[in-house]
Protein backbone atom coordinates (compact mmCIF):
# COMPACT_ATOMS: atom_id res chain seq x y z
CA UNK A 1 0.00 0.00 0.00
CA UNK A 2 2.79 2.33 -0.79
CA UNK A 3 4.38 4.04 -3.76
CA UNK A 4 3.07 6.53 -6.24
CA UNK A 5 0.26 6.19 -8.70
CA UNK A 6 1.44 5.24 -12.16
CA UNK A 7 0.58 7.21 -15.23
CA UNK A 8 -2.01 5.71 -17.51
CA UNK A 9 0.78 4.33 -19.69
CA UNK A 10 2.30 2.42 -16.77
CA UNK A 11 -0.78 0.32 -16.15
CA UNK A 12 -0.51 -3.11 -17.73
CA UNK A 13 -3.40 -2.88 -20.11
CA UNK A 14 -2.01 -4.91 -23.03
CA UNK A 15 -3.11 -8.16 -21.46
CA UNK A 16 -6.53 -6.61 -20.81
CA UNK A 17 -6.80 -5.75 -24.51
CA UNK A 18 -5.91 -9.28 -25.60
CA UNK A 19 -8.35 -10.87 -23.19
CA UNK A 20 -11.11 -8.45 -24.31
CA UNK A 21 -10.59 -9.23 -28.00
CA UNK A 22 -10.38 -12.95 -27.24
CA UNK A 23 -13.68 -12.70 -25.35
CA UNK A 24 -15.42 -11.21 -28.40
CA UNK A 25 -14.03 -13.92 -30.67
CA UNK A 26 -15.14 -16.63 -28.24
CA UNK A 27 -18.60 -15.07 -28.03
CA UNK A 28 -18.92 -15.60 -31.77
CA UNK A 29 -17.53 -19.15 -31.56
CA UNK A 30 -19.70 -20.11 -28.59
CA UNK A 31 -22.85 -18.70 -30.20
CA UNK A 32 -22.03 -20.40 -33.51
CA UNK A 33 -21.54 -23.83 -31.93
CA UNK A 34 -24.59 -23.35 -29.69
CA UNK A 35 -26.82 -22.39 -32.57
CA UNK A 36 -25.53 -25.27 -34.69
CA UNK A 37 -26.49 -27.82 -32.05
CA UNK A 38 -29.83 -26.05 -31.57
CA UNK A 39 -30.56 -26.67 -35.27
CA UNK A 40 -29.32 -30.25 -34.81
CA UNK A 41 -31.98 -30.81 -32.16
CA UNK A 42 -34.65 -29.49 -34.52
CA UNK A 43 -33.27 -31.34 -37.55
CA UNK A 44 -31.13 -34.28 -36.37
CA UNK A 45 -29.91 -35.00 -39.91
CA UNK A 46 -27.65 -31.99 -39.51
CA UNK A 47 -25.16 -34.12 -37.60
CA UNK A 48 -24.43 -35.71 -41.01
CA UNK A 49 -23.92 -39.07 -39.25
CA UNK A 50 -20.54 -37.70 -38.23
CA UNK A 51 -19.52 -38.63 -34.71
CA UNK A 52 -17.46 -35.47 -34.32
CA UNK A 53 -20.53 -33.33 -35.00
CA UNK A 54 -22.95 -35.27 -32.80
CA UNK A 55 -24.91 -33.32 -30.20
CA UNK A 56 -23.41 -35.20 -27.27
CA UNK A 57 -19.87 -34.24 -28.24
CA UNK A 58 -20.50 -30.69 -29.43
CA UNK A 59 -22.78 -29.59 -26.61
CA UNK A 60 -20.00 -29.46 -23.97
CA UNK A 61 -17.92 -27.57 -26.53
CA UNK A 62 -20.68 -24.93 -26.64
CA UNK A 63 -21.08 -24.69 -22.86
CA UNK A 64 -17.33 -24.52 -22.27
CA UNK A 65 -16.89 -21.99 -25.08
CA UNK A 66 -19.47 -19.60 -23.70
CA UNK A 67 -18.80 -20.10 -19.99
CA UNK A 68 -15.06 -20.54 -19.77
CA UNK A 69 -13.80 -19.10 -23.05
CA UNK A 70 -16.10 -16.07 -23.45
CA UNK A 71 -17.05 -15.65 -19.79
CA UNK A 72 -13.57 -16.50 -18.55
CA UNK A 73 -11.77 -14.11 -20.90
CA UNK A 74 -14.25 -11.38 -19.95
CA UNK A 75 -13.52 -11.99 -16.27
CA UNK A 76 -9.76 -11.92 -16.83
CA UNK A 77 -9.98 -8.73 -18.91
CA UNK A 78 -12.27 -6.87 -16.52
CA UNK A 79 -10.58 -8.26 -13.41
CA UNK A 80 -7.15 -7.05 -14.50
CA UNK A 81 -8.64 -3.73 -15.61
CA UNK A 82 -10.70 -3.03 -12.51
CA UNK A 83 -8.05 -4.02 -9.99
CA UNK A 84 -5.52 -1.67 -11.56
CA UNK A 85 -7.92 1.23 -11.87
CA UNK A 86 -9.42 0.94 -8.39
CA UNK A 87 -6.11 0.22 -6.65
CA UNK A 88 -4.26 2.79 -8.78
CA UNK A 89 -1.29 0.53 -9.20
CA UNK A 90 -0.04 -1.63 -12.10
CA UNK A 91 -0.48 -5.37 -11.99
CA UNK A 92 1.87 -7.06 -9.56
CA UNK A 93 3.30 -9.31 -12.29
CA UNK A 94 2.96 -8.75 -16.02
CA UNK A 95 4.58 -12.11 -16.76
CA UNK A 96 2.07 -13.90 -14.60
CA UNK A 97 -0.76 -12.06 -16.36
CA UNK A 98 0.54 -13.18 -19.76
CA UNK A 99 0.92 -16.71 -18.39
CA UNK A 100 -2.78 -16.66 -17.53
CA UNK A 101 -3.62 -15.46 -21.04
CA UNK A 102 -1.72 -18.21 -22.83
CA UNK A 103 -2.57 -20.82 -20.21
CA UNK A 104 -6.30 -20.10 -20.36
CA UNK A 105 -6.24 -20.19 -24.15
CA UNK A 106 -4.33 -23.49 -24.03
CA UNK A 107 -7.21 -24.89 -21.94
CA UNK A 108 -9.68 -23.67 -24.57
CA UNK A 109 -7.66 -25.23 -27.39
CA UNK A 110 -7.59 -28.44 -25.34
CA UNK A 111 -11.39 -28.33 -25.10
CA UNK A 112 -11.74 -27.80 -28.85
CA UNK A 113 -9.60 -30.90 -29.48
CA UNK A 114 -10.89 -33.25 -26.79
CA UNK A 115 -14.66 -32.74 -26.85
CA UNK A 116 -15.26 -33.66 -30.51
CA UNK A 117 -13.07 -36.73 -29.89
CA UNK A 118 -15.43 -37.73 -27.10
CA UNK A 119 -12.84 -37.31 -24.35
CA UNK A 120 -14.77 -36.15 -21.30
CA UNK A 121 -15.22 -36.81 -17.61
CA UNK A 122 -18.98 -36.63 -18.06
CA UNK A 123 -19.45 -34.07 -15.27
CA UNK A 124 -21.54 -31.11 -16.33
CA UNK A 125 -19.55 -27.86 -16.68
CA UNK A 126 -16.51 -29.90 -15.60
CA UNK A 127 -16.17 -32.16 -18.62
CA UNK A 128 -12.52 -31.48 -19.34
CA UNK A 129 -10.10 -34.35 -18.84
CA UNK A 130 -7.84 -34.38 -15.81
CA UNK A 131 -4.64 -32.88 -17.32
CA UNK A 132 -6.67 -29.86 -18.44
CA UNK A 133 -8.27 -29.67 -14.98
CA UNK A 134 -4.79 -29.32 -13.50
CA UNK A 135 -3.89 -26.62 -16.02
CA UNK A 136 -7.08 -24.74 -15.13
CA UNK A 137 -6.16 -24.87 -11.44
CA UNK A 138 -2.63 -23.58 -12.09
CA UNK A 139 -3.79 -20.73 -14.33
CA UNK A 140 -6.57 -19.80 -11.94
CA UNK A 141 -4.19 -19.69 -8.98
CA UNK A 142 -1.85 -17.46 -11.00
CA UNK A 143 -4.81 -15.14 -11.70
CA UNK A 144 -5.75 -15.06 -8.03
CA UNK A 145 -2.16 -14.60 -6.84
CA UNK A 146 -1.59 -11.71 -9.22
CA UNK A 147 -4.92 -10.11 -8.28
CA UNK A 148 -4.30 -10.43 -4.54
CA UNK A 149 -0.75 -9.06 -4.75
CA UNK A 150 -1.95 -6.12 -6.83
CA UNK A 151 -4.44 -5.32 -4.09
CA UNK A 152 -1.72 -5.70 -1.46
CA UNK A 153 0.39 -3.14 -3.34
CA UNK A 154 -2.52 -0.71 -3.85
CA UNK A 155 -2.12 3.04 -3.61
CA UNK A 156 -5.47 3.69 -1.96
CA UNK A 157 -6.63 2.52 1.43
CA UNK A 158 -10.08 1.30 0.40
CA UNK A 159 -10.64 -1.96 -1.44
CA UNK A 160 -13.57 -1.24 -3.74
CA UNK A 161 -16.52 -3.65 -3.59
CA UNK A 162 -15.97 -4.88 -7.17
CA UNK A 163 -12.63 -6.32 -6.06
CA UNK A 164 -14.35 -8.13 -3.20
CA UNK A 165 -16.68 -9.82 -5.65
CA UNK A 166 -13.73 -10.86 -7.81
CA UNK A 167 -11.85 -12.15 -4.76
CA UNK A 168 -14.88 -14.12 -3.59
CA UNK A 169 -15.15 -15.69 -7.03
CA UNK A 170 -11.47 -16.61 -7.11
CA UNK A 171 -11.39 -18.21 -3.68
CA UNK A 172 -14.60 -20.16 -4.17
CA UNK A 173 -13.90 -21.33 -7.72
CA UNK A 174 -10.48 -22.63 -6.64
CA UNK A 175 -12.09 -24.60 -3.84
CA UNK A 176 -15.00 -25.84 -5.95
CA UNK A 177 -12.94 -26.76 -9.00
CA UNK A 178 -10.31 -28.68 -7.06
CA UNK A 179 -12.73 -30.63 -4.89
CA UNK A 180 -15.10 -31.47 -7.75
CA UNK A 181 -12.25 -32.54 -10.04
CA UNK A 182 -10.54 -34.93 -7.63
CA UNK A 183 -10.07 -38.11 -9.64
CA UNK A 184 -7.81 -41.09 -10.05
CA UNK A 185 -6.17 -41.04 -13.50
CA UNK A 186 -6.17 -44.27 -15.49
CA UNK A 187 -4.23 -42.92 -18.44
CA UNK A 188 -3.57 -39.52 -19.98
CA UNK A 189 -7.14 -39.00 -21.09
CA UNK A 190 -9.23 -41.04 -18.68
CA UNK A 191 -9.87 -40.96 -14.97
CA UNK A 192 -12.38 -41.99 -12.35
CA UNK A 193 -13.94 -39.55 -9.90
CA UNK A 194 -13.00 -40.32 -6.31
CA UNK A 195 -16.68 -39.97 -5.43
CA UNK A 196 -19.40 -42.44 -6.22
CA UNK A 197 -23.18 -42.69 -6.20
CA UNK A 198 -25.15 -39.93 -4.58
CA UNK A 199 -21.99 -38.34 -3.16
CA UNK A 200 -20.69 -37.88 -6.68
CA UNK A 201 -24.02 -36.34 -7.69
CA UNK A 202 -24.02 -33.98 -4.72
CA UNK A 203 -20.42 -32.86 -5.28
CA UNK A 204 -21.16 -32.42 -8.99
CA UNK A 205 -24.12 -30.13 -8.35
CA UNK A 206 -22.42 -28.37 -5.50
CA UNK A 207 -19.89 -27.42 -8.18
CA UNK A 208 -22.47 -27.07 -10.96
CA UNK A 209 -24.64 -24.52 -9.24
CA UNK A 210 -21.70 -22.64 -7.80
CA UNK A 211 -20.08 -22.39 -11.23
CA UNK A 212 -23.21 -20.32 -11.88
CA UNK A 213 -23.14 -18.65 -8.47
CA UNK A 214 -19.51 -17.67 -8.30
CA UNK A 215 -18.07 -17.82 -11.83
CA UNK A 216 -21.12 -16.47 -13.66
CA UNK A 217 -22.57 -14.30 -10.91
CA UNK A 218 -20.05 -13.06 -8.34
CA UNK A 219 -17.42 -12.12 -10.93
CA UNK A 220 -19.97 -10.45 -13.18
CA UNK A 221 -21.41 -8.54 -10.23
CA UNK A 222 -17.89 -7.21 -9.76
CA UNK A 223 -18.13 -6.05 -13.36
CA UNK A 224 -21.52 -4.50 -12.69
CA UNK A 225 -20.37 -2.59 -9.60
CA UNK A 226 -17.51 -1.02 -11.55
CA UNK A 227 -18.93 -0.43 -15.02
CA UNK A 228 -22.51 0.69 -14.24
CA UNK A 229 -21.50 3.69 -12.08
CA UNK A 230 -18.56 4.39 -14.38
CA UNK A 231 -20.57 4.33 -17.60
CA UNK A 232 -23.47 6.22 -16.01
CA UNK A 233 -21.09 8.66 -14.29
CA UNK A 234 -23.24 8.28 -11.20
CA UNK A 235 -22.50 7.07 -7.66
CA UNK A 236 -23.67 3.57 -6.74
CA UNK A 237 -27.21 3.82 -5.34
CA UNK A 238 -26.21 2.31 -1.99
CA UNK A 239 -22.75 1.16 -0.99
CA UNK A 240 -24.17 -0.50 2.12
CA UNK A 241 -26.44 -2.58 -0.04
CA UNK A 242 -23.46 -3.68 -2.13
CA UNK A 243 -21.67 -4.86 1.03
CA UNK A 244 -24.72 -6.83 2.14
CA UNK A 245 -25.11 -8.17 -1.38
CA UNK A 246 -21.54 -9.47 -1.29
CA UNK A 247 -21.67 -11.24 2.06
CA UNK A 248 -25.14 -12.71 1.53
CA UNK A 249 -23.99 -14.08 -1.81
CA UNK A 250 -20.81 -15.56 -0.35
CA UNK A 251 -22.56 -17.23 2.57
CA UNK A 252 -25.73 -18.26 0.80
CA UNK A 253 -24.82 -19.56 -2.62
CA UNK A 254 -22.83 -22.61 -1.50
CA UNK A 255 -25.94 -24.25 -0.06
CA UNK A 256 -28.02 -24.22 -3.23
CA UNK A 257 -26.60 -27.14 -5.24
CA UNK A 258 -28.86 -29.72 -3.64
CA UNK A 259 -31.92 -28.22 -5.34
CA UNK A 260 -30.67 -29.79 -8.59
CA UNK A 261 -31.27 -33.22 -7.08
CA UNK A 262 -34.88 -33.10 -5.92
CA UNK A 263 -36.63 -36.47 -6.13
CA UNK A 264 -33.38 -38.41 -6.39
CA UNK A 265 -31.39 -40.59 -4.00
CA UNK A 266 -30.26 -37.44 -2.18
CA UNK A 267 -31.81 -37.20 1.31
CA UNK A 268 -35.05 -35.24 1.24
CA UNK A 269 -33.87 -32.73 3.84
CA UNK A 270 -30.87 -31.77 1.71
CA UNK A 271 -33.13 -30.88 -1.23
CA UNK A 272 -35.42 -28.91 1.09
CA UNK A 273 -32.45 -27.01 2.52
CA UNK A 274 -31.25 -26.22 -1.00
CA UNK A 275 -34.71 -24.91 -1.93
CA UNK A 276 -35.09 -22.89 1.29
CA UNK A 277 -31.73 -21.14 0.87
CA UNK A 278 -32.51 -20.60 -2.83
CA UNK A 279 -35.66 -18.70 -1.86
CA UNK A 280 -33.73 -16.72 0.75
CA UNK A 281 -31.24 -15.72 -1.94
CA UNK A 282 -33.91 -13.77 -3.80
CA UNK A 283 -33.44 -10.98 -1.24
CA UNK A 284 -29.74 -10.23 -1.81
CA UNK A 285 -30.01 -10.91 -5.54
CA UNK A 286 -32.84 -8.45 -5.98
CA UNK A 287 -31.12 -6.05 -3.62
CA UNK A 288 -28.09 -6.10 -5.90
CA UNK A 289 -30.14 -5.77 -9.08
CA UNK A 290 -32.09 -2.84 -7.64
CA UNK A 291 -28.83 -1.29 -6.45
CA UNK A 292 -27.47 -1.41 -9.98
CA UNK A 293 -30.60 -0.15 -11.70
CA UNK A 294 -31.24 2.61 -9.14
CA UNK A 295 -27.71 3.89 -9.75
CA UNK A 296 -29.37 5.62 -12.69
CA UNK A 297 -31.82 7.33 -10.34
CA UNK A 298 -32.15 10.93 -11.46
CA UNK A 299 -30.42 10.24 -14.75
CA UNK A 300 -32.73 7.90 -16.60
CA UNK A 301 -32.35 10.01 -19.70
CA UNK A 302 -28.90 8.49 -20.15
CA UNK A 303 -30.60 5.30 -21.30
CA UNK A 304 -31.93 7.13 -24.33
CA UNK A 305 -28.61 7.70 -26.03
CA UNK A 306 -26.06 5.55 -24.24
CA UNK A 307 -26.35 2.09 -25.75
CA UNK A 308 -23.54 0.65 -23.66
CA UNK A 309 -25.47 1.63 -20.56
CA UNK A 310 -28.54 -0.06 -22.02
CA UNK A 311 -26.66 -3.34 -22.21
CA UNK A 312 -25.62 -2.97 -18.56
CA UNK A 313 -29.04 -2.00 -17.21
CA UNK A 314 -31.05 -4.54 -19.21
CA UNK A 315 -28.61 -7.21 -18.03
CA UNK A 316 -29.68 -6.35 -14.48
CA UNK A 317 -33.33 -6.84 -15.41
CA UNK A 318 -32.45 -10.33 -16.67
CA UNK A 319 -30.38 -10.91 -13.50
CA UNK A 320 -33.40 -10.07 -11.36
CA UNK A 321 -35.67 -12.22 -13.48
CA UNK A 322 -33.46 -15.31 -13.49
CA UNK A 323 -32.63 -15.02 -9.79
CA UNK A 324 -36.36 -15.09 -9.10
CA UNK A 325 -37.11 -17.88 -11.54
CA UNK A 326 -34.33 -20.15 -10.22
CA UNK A 327 -35.58 -20.26 -6.61
CA UNK A 328 -39.15 -20.79 -7.81
CA UNK A 329 -37.95 -23.77 -9.89
CA UNK A 330 -36.15 -25.19 -6.85
CA UNK A 331 -39.42 -25.54 -4.91
CA UNK A 332 -40.32 -29.22 -4.98
CA UNK A 333 -43.83 -28.71 -6.36
CA UNK A 334 -42.55 -26.64 -9.27
CA UNK A 335 -39.48 -28.83 -9.67
CA UNK A 336 -41.70 -31.87 -10.15
CA UNK A 337 -42.92 -30.22 -13.34
CA UNK A 338 -39.81 -28.36 -14.50
CA UNK A 339 -36.97 -30.79 -13.85
CA UNK A 340 -35.42 -32.48 -16.90
CA UNK A 341 -37.49 -30.25 -19.21
CA UNK A 342 -36.54 -27.39 -21.51
CA UNK A 343 -37.74 -24.94 -18.88
CA UNK A 344 -34.34 -25.44 -17.25
CA UNK A 345 -32.63 -24.63 -20.55
CA UNK A 346 -34.73 -21.47 -20.84
CA UNK A 347 -33.84 -20.48 -17.29
CA UNK A 348 -30.13 -21.02 -17.86
CA UNK A 349 -30.19 -18.95 -21.04
CA UNK A 350 -32.11 -16.07 -19.48
CA UNK A 351 -29.17 -15.89 -17.07
CA UNK A 352 -26.48 -16.61 -19.66
CA UNK A 353 -27.69 -14.54 -22.63
CA UNK A 354 -29.59 -11.94 -20.65
CA UNK A 355 -27.43 -11.35 -17.60
CA UNK A 356 -23.88 -12.62 -18.23
CA UNK A 357 -23.59 -11.89 -21.94
CA UNK A 358 -25.18 -8.45 -21.80
CA UNK A 359 -23.19 -7.18 -18.82
CA UNK A 360 -20.04 -8.57 -20.48
CA UNK A 361 -20.82 -6.96 -23.82
CA UNK A 362 -21.46 -3.61 -22.14
CA UNK A 363 -18.20 -3.86 -20.19
CA UNK A 364 -16.20 -4.83 -23.28
CA UNK A 365 -17.59 -1.94 -25.33
CA UNK A 366 -16.62 0.35 -22.45
CA UNK A 367 -13.11 -1.12 -22.19
CA UNK A 368 -12.50 -0.89 -25.93
CA UNK A 369 -13.32 2.82 -26.00
CA UNK A 370 -11.14 3.43 -22.94
CA UNK A 371 -8.10 1.39 -23.90
CA UNK A 372 -7.91 2.34 -27.55
CA UNK A 373 -8.80 5.96 -26.70
CA UNK A 374 -11.50 6.29 -29.33
CA UNK A 375 -15.23 6.00 -29.74
CA UNK A 376 -16.78 2.86 -31.19
CA UNK A 377 -16.54 2.66 -34.98
CA UNK A 378 -20.31 2.56 -35.39
CA UNK A 379 -22.91 3.65 -32.87
CA UNK A 380 -25.72 2.28 -34.99
CA UNK A 381 -24.09 -1.16 -34.95
CA UNK A 382 -23.91 -1.05 -31.14
CA UNK A 383 -27.56 -0.04 -31.09
CA UNK A 384 -28.54 -2.77 -33.55
CA UNK A 385 -26.51 -5.27 -31.53
CA UNK A 386 -28.46 -4.32 -28.41
CA UNK A 387 -31.84 -4.83 -30.00
CA UNK A 388 -30.99 -7.95 -31.98
CA UNK A 389 -29.40 -9.58 -28.92
CA UNK A 390 -32.35 -8.67 -26.69
CA UNK A 391 -34.95 -9.92 -29.19
CA UNK A 392 -32.95 -13.11 -29.85
CA UNK A 393 -32.70 -13.80 -26.14
CA UNK A 394 -36.41 -13.25 -25.55
CA UNK A 395 -37.37 -15.51 -28.46
CA UNK A 396 -35.02 -18.18 -27.13
CA UNK A 397 -36.22 -18.19 -23.55
CA UNK A 398 -39.92 -17.87 -24.40
CA UNK A 399 -39.64 -20.85 -26.76
CA UNK A 400 -37.98 -22.89 -24.03
CA UNK A 401 -40.52 -21.87 -21.40
CA UNK A 402 -43.44 -23.01 -23.55
CA UNK A 403 -41.61 -26.12 -24.67
CA UNK A 404 -40.50 -27.02 -21.15
CA UNK A 405 -43.87 -26.58 -19.48
CA UNK A 406 -45.52 -28.52 -22.30
CA UNK A 407 -42.97 -31.32 -21.87
CA UNK A 408 -43.58 -31.48 -18.13
CA UNK A 409 -47.35 -31.58 -18.59
CA UNK A 410 -47.15 -34.26 -21.32
CA UNK A 411 -44.84 -36.46 -19.25
CA UNK A 412 -47.10 -36.39 -16.19
CA UNK A 413 -50.45 -36.68 -18.00
CA UNK A 414 -52.30 -39.88 -17.11
CA UNK A 415 -55.68 -41.22 -18.10
CA UNK A 416 -58.42 -42.41 -15.78
CA UNK A 417 -56.67 -45.78 -15.41
CA UNK A 418 -53.34 -44.23 -14.48
CA UNK A 419 -51.68 -44.95 -17.82
CA UNK A 420 -49.45 -42.35 -19.45
CA UNK A 421 -51.36 -40.42 -22.08
CA UNK A 422 -48.33 -39.61 -24.23
CA UNK A 423 -45.28 -41.60 -25.25
CA UNK A 424 -41.91 -39.96 -24.86
CA UNK A 425 -41.55 -39.82 -28.65
CA UNK A 426 -44.80 -37.84 -28.89
CA UNK A 427 -43.42 -35.27 -26.46
CA UNK A 428 -40.25 -35.00 -28.55
CA UNK A 429 -42.30 -34.48 -31.68
CA UNK A 430 -44.37 -31.77 -29.99
CA UNK A 431 -41.18 -29.85 -29.23
CA UNK A 432 -40.19 -29.42 -32.86
CA UNK A 433 -41.66 -25.94 -33.52
CA UNK A 434 -40.15 -24.60 -30.32
CA UNK A 435 -36.74 -26.03 -31.17
CA UNK A 436 -36.89 -24.24 -34.51
CA UNK A 437 -37.94 -21.03 -32.75
CA UNK A 438 -35.08 -21.41 -30.25
CA UNK A 439 -32.64 -21.82 -33.13
CA UNK A 440 -33.95 -18.65 -34.76
CA UNK A 441 -33.36 -16.79 -31.48
CA UNK A 442 -29.84 -18.20 -31.48
CA UNK A 443 -29.24 -16.95 -35.01
CA UNK A 444 -30.12 -13.42 -33.89
CA UNK A 445 -27.70 -13.65 -30.97
CA UNK A 446 -25.01 -14.95 -33.33
CA UNK A 447 -25.59 -12.12 -35.82
CA UNK A 448 -25.31 -9.64 -32.95
CA UNK A 449 -22.01 -11.20 -31.85
CA UNK A 450 -20.65 -10.97 -35.40
CA UNK A 451 -21.66 -7.29 -35.52
CA UNK A 452 -19.81 -6.72 -32.27
CA UNK A 453 -16.67 -8.44 -33.56
CA UNK A 454 -16.74 -6.35 -36.73
CA UNK A 455 -17.34 -3.14 -34.77
CA UNK A 456 -14.56 -3.88 -32.27
CA UNK A 457 -12.07 -4.79 -35.02
CA UNK A 458 -12.90 -1.63 -36.96
CA UNK A 459 -12.56 0.45 -33.80
CA UNK A 460 -9.17 -1.06 -33.02
CA UNK A 461 -8.02 -0.55 -36.59
CA UNK A 462 -8.93 3.08 -36.18
CA UNK A 463 -11.33 3.09 -39.09
CA UNK A 464 -13.23 6.31 -39.50
CA UNK A 465 -16.55 6.14 -37.78
CA UNK A 466 -19.69 7.08 -39.70
CA UNK A 467 -21.17 8.45 -36.49
CA UNK A 468 -19.43 8.87 -33.15
CA UNK A 469 -20.60 8.72 -29.55
CA UNK A 470 -21.38 5.12 -28.73
CA UNK A 471 -19.78 5.04 -25.36
CA UNK A 472 -18.76 7.98 -23.34
CA UNK A 473 -15.35 8.10 -21.67
CA UNK B 1 -45.54 -32.86 8.56
CA UNK B 2 -48.87 -31.21 9.24
CA UNK B 3 -47.83 -29.45 12.45
CA UNK B 4 -45.27 -26.66 12.42
CA UNK B 5 -43.51 -28.30 15.35
CA UNK B 6 -42.85 -31.34 13.17
CA UNK B 7 -40.43 -29.31 11.13
CA UNK B 8 -38.22 -28.94 14.21
CA UNK B 9 -38.31 -32.58 15.31
CA UNK B 10 -35.25 -34.65 14.54
CA UNK B 11 -33.62 -37.91 15.54
CA UNK B 12 -30.75 -36.22 17.34
CA UNK B 13 -29.18 -39.54 18.33
CA UNK B 14 -28.81 -40.45 14.69
CA UNK B 15 -26.76 -37.33 13.92
CA UNK B 16 -23.29 -38.18 12.65
CA UNK B 17 -20.23 -35.99 13.19
CA UNK B 18 -20.71 -34.70 9.63
CA UNK B 19 -24.29 -33.74 10.45
CA UNK B 20 -23.19 -31.88 13.57
CA UNK B 21 -20.41 -30.09 11.66
CA UNK B 22 -22.92 -28.91 9.06
CA UNK B 23 -25.42 -27.96 11.74
CA UNK B 24 -22.99 -25.76 13.65
CA UNK B 25 -21.56 -24.32 10.46
CA UNK B 26 -25.05 -23.26 9.42
CA UNK B 27 -25.72 -21.64 12.80
CA UNK B 28 -22.36 -19.82 12.81
CA UNK B 29 -22.89 -18.49 9.29
CA UNK B 30 -26.43 -17.39 10.14
CA UNK B 31 -25.11 -15.56 13.21
CA UNK B 32 -22.37 -13.86 11.18
CA UNK B 33 -24.97 -12.76 8.63
CA UNK B 34 -27.08 -11.20 11.39
CA UNK B 35 -24.01 -9.32 12.65
CA UNK B 36 -23.20 -8.10 9.13
CA UNK B 37 -26.78 -6.90 8.60
CA UNK B 38 -26.74 -5.03 11.93
CA UNK B 39 -23.33 -3.42 11.37
CA UNK B 40 -24.06 -2.46 7.78
CA UNK B 41 -27.55 -1.06 8.30
CA UNK B 42 -26.84 0.73 11.57
CA UNK B 43 -27.62 4.41 10.95
CA UNK B 44 -24.45 5.57 12.68
CA UNK B 45 -22.39 3.58 10.17
CA UNK B 46 -24.11 5.06 7.16
CA UNK B 47 -21.45 7.61 6.22
CA UNK B 48 -18.66 5.15 6.90
CA UNK B 49 -19.93 2.99 4.04
CA UNK B 50 -21.59 5.49 1.77
CA UNK B 51 -18.46 7.64 1.40
CA UNK B 52 -17.37 5.08 -1.22
CA UNK B 53 -20.49 5.34 -3.37
CA UNK B 54 -18.71 7.40 -6.00
CA UNK B 55 -15.36 5.71 -5.65
CA UNK B 56 -14.95 4.74 -9.31
CA UNK B 57 -15.83 8.19 -10.60
CA UNK B 58 -13.46 10.01 -8.31
CA UNK B 59 -10.31 8.10 -9.15
CA UNK B 60 -8.75 11.14 -10.76
CA UNK B 61 -9.89 13.49 -8.00
CA UNK B 62 -8.08 11.49 -5.38
CA UNK B 63 -4.93 11.34 -7.47
CA UNK B 64 -5.00 15.10 -7.99
CA UNK B 65 -5.66 15.69 -4.29
CA UNK B 66 -2.75 13.52 -3.29
CA UNK B 67 -0.42 15.06 -5.85
CA UNK B 68 -1.33 18.57 -4.80
CA UNK B 69 -0.81 17.61 -1.15
CA UNK B 70 2.60 16.22 -2.06
CA UNK B 71 3.42 19.43 -3.90
CA UNK B 72 2.37 21.50 -0.90
CA UNK B 73 4.44 19.40 1.49
CA UNK B 74 7.61 19.96 -0.53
Amino acid sequence: MSGTRPDEQEYHFDVVKWFAVAAVIYLVVGALVGDFIAWELAFPALNFDNQYLSFGRIRPLHTNAVIFAFGGCTLFATGYYIVQRTCQVPLWSTKMAWFTFWGWNAVIVGAVITFPLGLTQGKEYAELIWPLDILIAVVWLAFMGNFVMTIVNRNVSHIYVANWFFLGMMVMITYLHVVNSLAIPVDLTHSYSIYSGVHDAMIQWWWGHNAVGFFLTAGFLGIMYYFVPKQADRPVFSYRLSVLHFWALMFGYVWLGAHHLQYTALPDWAGSLGAAVSLAMIIPSWGGAINGVMTLSGAWNKLRDDYVLRFLIVSLAFYAMSTFEGPVMSIKTVNALSHYTDWTIGHVHSGALGWVAMVSIGAIYHIVTKLWHREMYSVSLVNTHFWIHTIGTIIYICAMWVSGIMQGLMWRATDEYGNLVYTFAESVSAMHPYYVLRSVGGVLVLIGALMMLYNVVQTIRGAKSPVAQAARV
Amino acid sequence: MNEVIDFFRSDWDAMTSTDWTGFWLLLVIAAIMVVIYVVTLRPSNRDKFEQYRDFVNHEQDRVWDRESNNERSK
